[in-house]
């Protein structure tokens, strides 16, 4: 998934507890249904607060889209404002929490009654639906459709871009089922042995072994209902069947998107949805810049991909205090840094690695990204918004923020390598953040002896068939690869397994990019997989994260922010932790 | 002047036939030779942490593994007869010309396309409408004003048409009438059918920033070809038998220097036709130009293929048009 943010760790702090207050103060009813009240304004008051709480009906919300989904179909999305857009129309089984500030993380049930009752074993999990909700020609959710929506995202070869979570930890036949399009094992093609539906309201998951965070996997859109009868597997794309307050109207593909009103949506069911506006529009491969004009004119209302304001406009906003007075400037969830190859010489040595770490001036990693409006200086892998993080900082990015010379020569001293050595650095050629980052790490090091060569190369073919193939790094000799993450759920699991992981290494695709294979960081993430105590779970994301940390698999450089501009016209306006930008499902619009 | 035609459309066929070879293999073959193999093709059109089942998957579905000769022999096919696509549920069939099935978007490419067209076809068609009536005009008064207030003007103002880039005055017009004094506000698409006034309005601004550039460089191209014709012999005769100067001007002195004109008119038009990309991209129209970008941004083969046959036999025709053009302007020219 993608996204940022930003934030001092300071703010953060400040901001979190506010939130953390205000969410165990409103009790579990929050802010998911909007009030009247006046709500908080200024800049960041949306990071924490309901901004323009109102209930009013009516309006047209305009998103402005520089790119295009990779997919409207929830089964084939894996782009984080689309699953944070698809809330607009469908349920899937589990969702987050339609709140402000670190509420917003956690993971609450949408079209299920509660969360997954887990057995003994931990083998199944067992979700009972909400009875009453309706797709948007009348017809009643069942079991079956959940089942059917999951079926058909084992068809890779027609659903290639979302998750595949369920591939990997469902049991049964899941490890050779072909989805239902080429399933040959049942009449009514729902042959997957793995997803049972004992009752029309009930859909149990068959694991092939515990798996802790499962919730958090039931709220992937994939789980979304999709009736067998309506599928129209890769047209599906063009109008999925809504379940949400929202429906299709008309959709151009890649172009324009119109979502009205689902008259069968029920409020009582969708507690983390509203249907405020009489429309909502998405106009997509719009030029970047003339999205940011647009929002600033008022013409559109959101930028989809919730990525921040381009450079001009970003200047525009924070010179003007009425314009800044509309914008947020949240941590996105990401984390932008460079992975240090475990497994090649000399780097395989963990004070050689250190020497990288030490070495690296943190404030010219920031000020690539834009400096402390583009993202706050990272001191840890993990993000602050992860559940169970907690703040370190082993290689002082934040007393050193420079650099500290002197122990990266002490490190490379401790490796036999007292001259420093040469090493390759990659980086994605088409992002100028990351080119400029790239440049002044190479800077840095230099200054400890550790001469760099740089290899950008295009993001498409990143991961596929460079930095992401271990034996072309090995072959090329590439030390350090920079990259971003995000977490596809908000704990230490779903941020660290694919980049930190052995079991995640793979000969090409490639996103544990330091190789990192410590039994340690492996045995703690393999826990995490089978300790259903949430305190317990979540206190192994900070133990995964200092590990990594103390391994110097990674140099983190910042924690990504967004600039985004709110405007005055939307109603129910704040930022969602998960996401990392505006909660699109509740916006409403004056 | 028949077997002329016909015969440069056969040729047009075969030049369409060779282009798409070219763009066939560099796509294809050239990251083949460069060491890719299928898989990794394969894997830039799978999601984040893809299985290796899931590559696979996705290799077998957009025929990356078979042979070079039987996926360029498909995609022929294709354009002759259509092709038949799985869609899971059922077979979505491609009419003819198809151009193939988007890796991305897993629709075929040719109805993407041809929704496209409208608005580069607009977009075109009225820019260069402008650009040649309003360059050709300037060209031809500087021509027999050489040397005056408005020859020195037009033609300072067409060295910043063509240095300008369409990029930065396409961005400065948008600043001005669109956001701070909306005179064109919210410029996007209408179909003509739907609304001619707004279409037209709409498309305002993209026809003059494209038509500035245009211009300029046809004003400039008109009054070098204009002072040559004007200084030949044939005018001095037609000037001394006593002709009106409007007719010296227009009927022997513009015709002539308007050949080389429409010649550049011809390869610039079916360029156009082929993506304005710099101009959709900055008005965010959706037309060839966008469709283009989209497809390179995310290395959509069949879509970049797709589209450069298109382009290509815009530029083809567009030519044809200029050498039966060239007959009428050139009474000696004879096919």
């Amino acid at each position: 998934m993608r996204r940022r943010r930003t934030f001092g760790l300071a703010a953060f702090g400040a901001a979190a507890a506010i939130a953390l207050a205000a969410c165990s103060s409103g009790g579990s009813s929050s802010s998911t249904s909007p009030t009247s009240s006046p709500g908080t304004t200024g800049f960041n008051a949306a990071v924490t607060s309901v901004v323009n709480p109102s209930t009013t009906k009516g309006g047209t919300i305009n998103f402005g889209n520089s790119s295009a989904p990779d997919s409207t179909d929830p089964g084939n999305t894996y782009y984080a404002y689309m699953w944070n857009f698809t809330r607009l129309y469908v349920m899937p089984l589990m969702t987050y929490k339609s709140c402000p500030g670190q509420c917003g993380l956690q993971v609450v049930p949408d079209l299920a009654t509660g969360p997954g009752v887990v057995s003994d074993n931990g083998l199944t999990w067992t979700y009972h639906l909400q009875p009453g909700v309706k797709f948007e020609d009348g017809t009643t959710v069942t079991s079956q459709d959940v089942k059917y929506a999951v079926e058909r995202t084992f068809d890779r070869g027609l659903f290639p871009l979302g998750p595949n979570y369920f591939s990997g930890l469902l049991g049964g036949n899941a490890a050779k089922y072909p989805g239902p399009y080429k399933d040959k094992s049942s009449k009514d093609k729902m042959g997957l042995t793995a997803v049972t539906t004992p009752d029309a309201t009930t859909v149990v998951f068959h694991l092939a072994k515990p798996f802790a965070d499962f919730d958090y996997v039931a709220a992937i859109p994939q789980t979304a209902p999709v009736p067998p009868s309506k599928d129209t597997g890769a047209n599906y794309q063009l109008h999925p069947v809504s379940t949400g307050p929202y429906m299709f109207q008309s959709y151009q593909l890649n172009k324009q998107l119109t979502l009205v009103p689902n008259p069968n949506w029920k409020a009582s069911t969708d507690p983390n949805a509203a249907q405020l506006a009489s429309k909502i529009t998405m106009t997509m491969n719009m030029n970047a810049n003339d999205i940011d004009s647009r929002l600033l004119a008022g013409d559109l209302q959101v930028d989809a991909a919730g990525t921040g304001v381009q450079a001009a406009a970003r200047s525009k906003i924070l010179s003007s205090p009425s314009l800044k007075a509309t914008a947020d400037d949240p941590l996105a969830g990401f984390t932008w840094f460079a992975a240090i190859n475990t497994t090649l010489a000399p780097l395989n040595n963990v004070h050689c690695r250190m020497a990288i770490e030490y070495a690296a001036s943190k404030t010219n990693y920031q000020d690539a990204y834009g400096g402390p409006i583009g993202g706050a200086i990272a001191t840890t892998v993990a993000p602050p918004n992860l559940v169970g993080y907690k703040s370190f900082d082993l290689y002082g990015a934040t007393t050193d923020p420079g650099g500290n010379v002197a122990k990266a020569k002490s490190e490379l001293q401790a490796c036999g390598q007292p001259n420093g050595f040469t090493t390759g650095i990659t980086y994605r050629s088409d992002r100028p953040k990351e080119v400029a980052a790239a440049q002044a790490l190479q800077a840095s090091l230099g200054q400890v002896g550790i001469k760099t060569s740089l290899h950008g190369f295009p993001t498409s073919t990143y991961d596929g068939n460079f930095a992401g193939v271990p034996k072309y790094a090995a072959q090329h000799g590439l030390g350090i690869s920079f990259y971003g993450w995000a977490a596809d759920w908000p704990d230490g699991y779903g941020f660290f397994y694919y980049i930190a992981a052995g079991k995640a290494i793979s000969p090409a695709g490639n996103t544990n990019l330091a190789q990192l294979n410590d039994p340690v960081v492996n045995d703690l993430i393999g826990k995490m997989a089978t300790t259903n105590d949430a305190a317990t779970r979540n206190s192994y994301t900070s133990q995964i994260d200092m590990q990594i940390m103390k391994d110097a698999a990674i140099l983190p450089g910042v924690w990504a922010k967004s600039l985004l501009y709110r405007g005055t016209s939307l109603t129910n306006v704040y930022v969602q932790s998960y996401y990392g930008m505006y909660n699109y499902a509740v916006l409403g619009v004056k | 002047m028949i077997t002329f035609i016909i015969r440069r459309l056969i040729g047009t066929v075969f030049l369409l036939i060779v282009v798409s070879m070219i763009t066939f293999a560099i796509f294809f073959l050239l990251p083949r030779l460069a060491g890719q193999n299928t898989y990794q093709l394969a894997t830039q059109y799978v999601g984040r942490n893809p299985t290796r089942e899931a590559v696979l998957q996705v290799e077998q579905q957009l025929g990356l593994a078979d042979p070079l000769y039987l996926q360029y022999g498909r995609f022929l096919r294709g354009i002759v007869v259509g092709a038949h696509y799985n869609s899971g549920t059922g077979s979505t069939y491609c009419p003819p010309p198809c151009f193939g099935y988007s890796f991305r978007s897993q629709q075929p490419v040719w109805p993407q396309m041809v929704s496209d067209l409208p608005v580069t076809l607009s977009l075109a068609i009225g820019a260069s409408v402008l650009w040649l009536v309003g360059g050709v005009s300037i060209g031809v008064i500087s021509a027999l004003r050489r040397g005056s207030f408005f020859d020195r003007f037009s033609m300072g103002v067409a060295l910043a048409g063509v240095s300008l880039p369409i990029f930065f005055t396409g961005l400065i017009s948008l600043e001005l009438f669109s956001y701070k004094w909306p005179i064109f506000p919210n410029v996007t698409y209408v179909s003509f059918t739907t609304n001619p006034l707004l279409w037209a309005r709409n498309l305002v601004l993209p026809w003059i920033v494209l038509a500035f550039l245009y211009a300029a460089l046809y004003a400039r191209l008109t009054r070098a070809g204009m002072l040559e014709t004007m200084s030949e012999d044939y005018i001095r005769t037609a000037r001394a038998k006593g002709l009106p100067e409007r007719t010296v001007i227009v009927k022997h002195g513009l015709r002539s220097a308007l050949t080389p004109i429409v010649t550049i008119f011809g390869m610039d038009l079916g360029l156009l036709l082929g993506g304005a990309i710099i101009t959709e991209v900055t008005f965010s129209l959706h037309g060839l130009g966008l469709f283009t970008v989209m497809a390179i941004q995310n290395q959509d083969l069949p879509e970049i293929l797709g589209v450069t046959m298109l382009a290509a036999f815009f530029i083809v025709i567009a030519n044809l048009v200029v050498d039966i053009f060239y007959a009428v302007l050139d009474p000696r020219v004879r096919y």
